[in-house]
């Protein structure tokens, strides 16, 4: 699995934590603080998932989502949340494209293999 | 109109008297006469020979024929009540035979056909030589007494059935002593004593024997200083089981205002106590509910790259021991937090259930093979179900109810580690609602902790976060049900929840 993956967390250590996780999988990986930074990233630079924490301080991340799908429709975009449980928040990121979400609060191994499993179904589907 | 004195031993007795004696006999029948009372006057044998204005206006007979009659035939017209009438001669013969007074109250039917209630007072009247000269009779119509008195008694009746229908209340007596002298209204079925149990024994047996001591005579004190006094306090029932009340103290005055004793009025606040508890939980739980998703989210990203660099770390190949020891540690505890915050995310989501018609009996039987994923020891606990053949779909959501079945089951499982029984059992409450009763034979919680089951991150588990109740609580509010758990020590625990049929 060697793919582009941008990391999308107002946190360095969660971007930084998520960043080796992913370069184990063979991912290349970077990795932006905000949302405007994010939006501006991927016009630029060729990305084939995307991992975006739901909440940012500038943009909101359902927005982020959005925007990004409005740009590039064609990208994974797997949400991840804090909470886990805010269905609320899940159902829209839904509604808005996102492949899937990975929250916090799972086991670092349920993590890894929940993203896999949704980059290949996201695969699956386009194709 | 003067008295009529046909009879010769009126004349003969009046020959006897003196001027002066005549005169005043005269006053006196002018008065007897017009008086408002009944005045009659028989013979030896029961004949008529002197009667007032009164009588004549009672009675049918012509005022010609009712003298020398015999009074029965005069007073009584018809013959329907011929006991009374027997009764009323069996009195006169009496103060005839034995010249003795006598009372006697009958009832006499007028010429108008209205009935008159009369309180005759009979005497004997003697004559000089102590012979019975003849019988006065003296009747006062006390119809309209009577009719004031049996109204009272109506009034009366009707306060007593006031004051039985009043199930909440108990009202009893005590003397200055404290010995209960009335025991009314609703005592037996508040206390569950009888009243034979309780009359003339003292108002302490109601009483907390730790308030015998201290509270109950400040009560008793503090109503002789200013009357009465009102408090809350737990009384005690016949099975010594303690409950709370409203307690009304007040002093019995009898008519001269002296204290004789006091007035107990009790209410029984069981159930407000009940619903107030329950709000105060309700209003608890949201608060903290609140709380722990803020705290949450915000202990989430820290452990969560605690825990990774953790897993990163273990992935090195050479790792000195001591290094890996530690870090194992680091790893379980992260762990523990990381299953607590989960459950405090879960306890504090508010979505609400998705509710569809499901059958309560399936959601049981699904729940009881997940059992086995939970290292329990199966093998030592025997379970009984005991689920109603046909029973209407409640509405309910699966997964979420589940949650609580399953959070149930393991705590009964684990509050019996030597074993025992598990019994689920559901039953149709008349159409309105399902009940589950879910019973173990273990440990049993403690009375009080009891009130706290319900409480997040309130636990007796050396390893439990408190909060697998709470989210059953949570869940099962949610369903529009009540969970209710009752428990005694080394005996065991029931859980009794109700959900609402679809």
């Amino acid at each position: 699995m060697s793919y582009n993956v941008l990391v999308v967390d107002d946190e360095p250590v969660v971007g930084e934590l998520f960043t080796d996780l992913l370069k184990k999988e063979d991912c290349a990986v970077q990795s932006v603080l905000s949302g405007e930074e994010a939006l501006d990233i991927i016009k630029k630079e060729n990305f084939d998932i995307v991992l975006l924490d739901i909440k940012l301080p500038d943009i909101n991340g359902l927005e982020v989502l959005k925007k990004m799908k409005e740009a590039k429709p064609n990208l994974i975009v797997i949400m991840i949340t804090g909470f886990g449980y805010d269905e609320d928040l899940i159902a829209k990121s839904w509604d808005y494209g996102c492949s899937g979400y990975i929250g916090k609060n799972m086991p670092i191994a349920q993590i890894m293999s929940n993203f896999r499993l949704f980059v290949k179904a996201a695969k699956e589907k386009k194709e | 109109m003067g008295v009529r004195f046909p009879s010769p031993a009126w004349k003969i007795e009046r020959q006897t008297m003196e001027t002066f004696g005549q005169e005043t006999d005269k006053v006196f029948c002018r008065l007897l006469e017009n008086a408002d009372v009944f005045a009659l006057y028989l013979d030896v044998r029961g004949r008529i020979i002197l009667f007032n204005k009164k009588i004549e206006n009672i009675v049918s007979e012509k005022r010609e024929n009712i003298l020398g009659k015999n009074w029965l035939n005069v007073l009584f017209h018809d013959n329907n009540e011929v006991i009374k009438q027997q009764m009323f001669k069996a009195v006169i013969d009496d103060s005839i035979t034995y010249k003795r007074p006598n009372n006697f109250e009958g009832l006499i039917i007028d010429r108008n056909n209205i009935q008159h209630l009369i309180f005759w007072n009979i005497s004997p009247i003697l004559n000089a030589s102590g012979a019975l000269d003849g019988i006065l009779l003296i009747g006062n119509d006390t119809t309209a007494l009577k009719e004031r008195e049996e109204s009272f008694k109506k009034i009366d009746g009707t306060l007593k059935n006031i004051f039985s229908s009043i199930k909440e209340y108990a009202l009893y007596v005590t003397n200055l002593d404290g010995n209960i002298t009335y025991y009314g209204m609703g005592s037996e079925i508040m206390f569950g004593w009888q009243k034979s149990d309780i009359i003339f024994k003292h108002v302490s047996m109601l009483h907390l024997q730790e308030d015998v001591r201290f509270k109950l005579p400040l009560i008793l004190e503090q109503v002789n200083r200013s009357g009465q006094y009102e408090m809350e306090i737990d009384l005690l029932k016949s099975n010594g089981q303690p409950f709370p009340v409203i307690l009304n103290v007040s002093q019995f005055l009898d008519a001269e205002g002296k204290p004789i004793g006091y007035i107990f009025i009790a209410k029984d606040i069981t159930e407000r106590k009940k619903l107030e508890y329950q709000i105060f939980q309700a209003e608890k739980l949201a608060a903290i509910g609140q709380l722990a998703a803020g705290m949450g989210h915000e202990i989430n990203n820290p452990l969560f790259v605690i825990s990774g660099r953790v897993e990163m770390l273990f992935e090195r190949k050479k790792l000195e021991r001591k290094l890996r020891e530690d870090l194992e540690v680091i790893s379980t505890q992260a762990e523990r937090i990381r299953k607590l915050v989960d459950r405090m995310l879960k306890f504090s989501r508010s979505v609400p259930p998705k509710l569809e018609s499901i059958n309560i009996n399936d959601v049981i039987d699904s729940v009881l093979p997940l059992l086995s994923y939970h290292k329990l020891h199966t093998s030592k606990i025997d379970i009984k179900k005991d689920l109603v053949k046909k029973i209407p779909p409640i509405k309910g959501d699966l997964n979420q109810l589940q949650e609580v079945f399953l959070n149930l089951f393991i705590n009964a499982y684990q509050s019996m580690p030597e074993g025992g029984r598990l019994t689920i059992k559901t039953d149709n409450f008349q159409n309105l609602y399902a009940q589950i009763w879910i019973s173990d034979t273990g440990c049993g919680i403690p009375q009080q902790n009891l009130k706290n089951m319900f409480m997040p991150f309130f636990s007796t588990k050396k390893d439990g976060t408190g909060l697998g109740l709470s989210i059953c609580y949570n869940i099962i509010k949610n369903h529009n049900g009540s969970i209710e758990v009752e428990s005694q020590v080394n005996k065991g625990t029931t859980f009794r929840i109700k959900l609402p049929f679809a």
